[in-house]
């Protein structure tokens, strides 16, 4: 069972105590393999970006078993398993790009840095904006960029907070692209949050389905599309019976709801 | 009318930034100088004397106490103007060794504050409690005090100046600190960074527009504390010494005192302009301008 990238069984997490304690999450069990590219998709409040941050261990779990690689998060965290992407880019506007890209090289005291920047401007197509600063980039390339630090220090898993939640639907569509090219290159396990049905679909090899109060998983879709994806993949009988298939899962609670 | 108003905006725009300044600046000043006149003309004339008494000794004329600047400060004596810039380099060195020692200490305590929630319940209210107690009151036993170390007097004056900038910086410091997104602070979680890295790779840096607010402020008020430490203080160097001197013979040379009152305001702004120019130099254009609409919208609300 080493292949399993995430492996949680029966993970919870609380927030506070007593009469405004909430309960976030209840008996997720959810299983990511190495190459995969899995999405969560619910509604707000289901608690996706709360088992993100559980597998990043940005929060500890209150009950189940979480191991990533095989190992508890915090020492995945310590060794750098993971790399991750926000919604927000957070990149520091006194560095330039590729400073910024070279941000997590000099925190883990890895050398050649430089180079390695270089490296993963080209991953991302932003070589000619290397001096330029955050502010001078789009939103889109300002995302690029924060992808490139994310995988700058090879990390085996990808994790992603509704990266392009504040992007317009073309760059969205330009950057789902993107990350499907750069997961190709890189091998890297991905599982990426997000509230949008077809870019849940376009980008992955599974999609999760979670209902809220408390989150739990309600569904696993297979996307089952043929790689690579793109342009064509979003005209495609399958692409539309599975948005379908998300969407009805999605629904299904909702008619559930008391 | 609003086409008026929006053709001379259009003119005022097309004039190179620097010049624009030049203008302004002068402008204000000329303006300030028109309404002094045009009190002492006005009053003078119809003869009031409330609230002030338009006269040439307790309103000298403002190109008076330009020229008085060029005169000799006593008969066969050096130009007041040259005496003065003795004095500010005096004073000058006073509130620079302050201005320093005060800085440093207000960023150690921000750093401090900002590590150990602790030690800012704790001390506090000390450090807002300390900027209460009259400084005027203070200064004197601060000189007593470094006479008795045996400490050089100029240095005396310089801790009062260090007590007035210490604390904006402390303020402004742990509130640059805490300033960074909190999934700025995530990310460097995520690198499993060092308390060190944290803060001289995301808290200092996003605190350097707060903090150079906090040393603006922090710029004049070291050259009053070097000013009003002064006064208790044995030498006779200083602008604060010629300001006590001249304000002892006001009635016979108000002009020399409105002139020193003149040459220290402009001390003053030399200090905030070299700190600006700092500033310029070492804060991307951005984040400077961002503080900015900040505080601006601060003052708004």
């Amino acid at each position: 069972m080493t292949d399993l990238v995430v492996d949680a069984g029966g993970v919870g997490k609380t927030f506070g105590k007593g009469e405004d304690r909430i309960e976030a999450l209840r008996g997720i069990s959810l299983h990511v393999s190495q190459g995969e590219f899995v999405s969560l998709i619910g509604p707000s409040g289901c608690g996706k970006s709360t088992l993100l941050r559980l597998i990043a261990d940005l929060t500890a779990p209150t009950s189940g078993e979480l191991r990533i690689n095989g190992k508890p998060p915090a020492r995945a965290r310590t060794d750098r398993d993971y790399g991750i992407v926000f919604q927000k880019s957070t990149l520091l506007d006194w560095r330039t790009v590729s400073k910024n890209i070279e941000l997590p090289l000099e925190v883990m005291g890895i050398d050649g840095r430089p180079d390695v920047a270089a490296r993963m401007l080209d991953l991302v197509q932003l070589a000619d904006f290397a001096d330029h600063h955050p502010w001078q980039l789009s939103g889109g390339m300002q995302q690029r960029v924060a992808i490139a630090r994310a995988l700058a220090f090879n990390p085996s898993l990808l994790l992603m907070d509704e990266p392009f939640g504040a992007l317009d639907e073309m760059t969205r569509e330009l950057m789902q692209q993107e990350v499907l090219r750069i997961w190709d290159e890189t091998e890297t396990t991905v599982v990426f949050v997000t509230h949008s049905i077809p870019e849940a679909v376009f980008l992955s090899t599974r999609v999760i389905v979670m209902s809220p109060r408390p989150g739990r998983v309600s569904d696993i879709i297979e996307i089952g599309l043929s790689h690579p994806r793109d342009e064509d993949t979003r005209e495609s009988q399958l692409y539309y019976a599975k948005i379908t298939e998300v969407r009805e899962a999605l629904r299904r609670y909702e008619a559930a709801k008391p | 009318m609003e086409d008026v108003i929006a053709g001379s905006q259009g003119r005022w725009e097309q004039l190179a930034p620097r010049t624009r300044r030049v203008i302004s600046v002068v402008g204000v000043i000329l303006t300030l100088v028109a309404m002094w006149e045009l009190y002492k003309l006005v009053w003078g004339a119809l003869g009031w004397i409330r609230p002030i008494r338009p006269d040439d000794v307790v309103m000298p004329h403002t190109w008076d106490m330009v020229i008085e600047l060029f005169r000799p400060v006593r008969r066969g004596g050096g130009l007041l103007i040259v005496n003065l810039a003795g004095r500010s380099l005096w004073t000058l060195r006073e509130a620079i060794l302050g201005f320093f020692v005060g800085g440093l200490i207000g960023f150690w305590l921000g750093v401090w504050f900002v590590r150990s929630r602790l030690a800012e319940r704790a001390l506090m209210p000390y450090v807002v409690a300390s900027q209460t107690v009259p400084f005027l009151a203070i200064a004197p036993m601060v000189v007593v005090w470094g006479g008795g170390l045996g400490i050089p007097q100029w240095t005396s004056v310089s801790v009062i100046a260090a007590y007035l900038t210490f604390f904006p910086v402390a303020i402004n410091t742990l509130r640059g600190l805490r300033s960074p997104d909190p999934n700025s602070l995530e990310l460097m979680r995520s690198y499993a960074a060092e308390p060190r890295d944290v803060l001289w790779k995301l808290l200092v840096p996003s605190a350097m527009p707060y903090i150079f607010t906090a040393l603006k402020v922090s710029a004049t008020a070291s050259i009053v504390g070097a000013l009003v430490g002064e006064l208790p203080a044995g030498f006779q160097s200083g602008l604060g010494r010629a300001l006590l001197t001249f304000s002892q013979q006001f009635a016979v040379q108000s002009k020399k005192l409105y002139g020193t009152v003149i040459v220290c305001a402009l001390v003053g702004m030399l200090f905030v302009w070299a700190v600006t120019r700092v500033e310029r130099r070492l804060i991307p254009q951005r984040a400077a301008l961002e503080e900015e609409d900040a505080t601006a919208a601060r003052a708004a609300a």
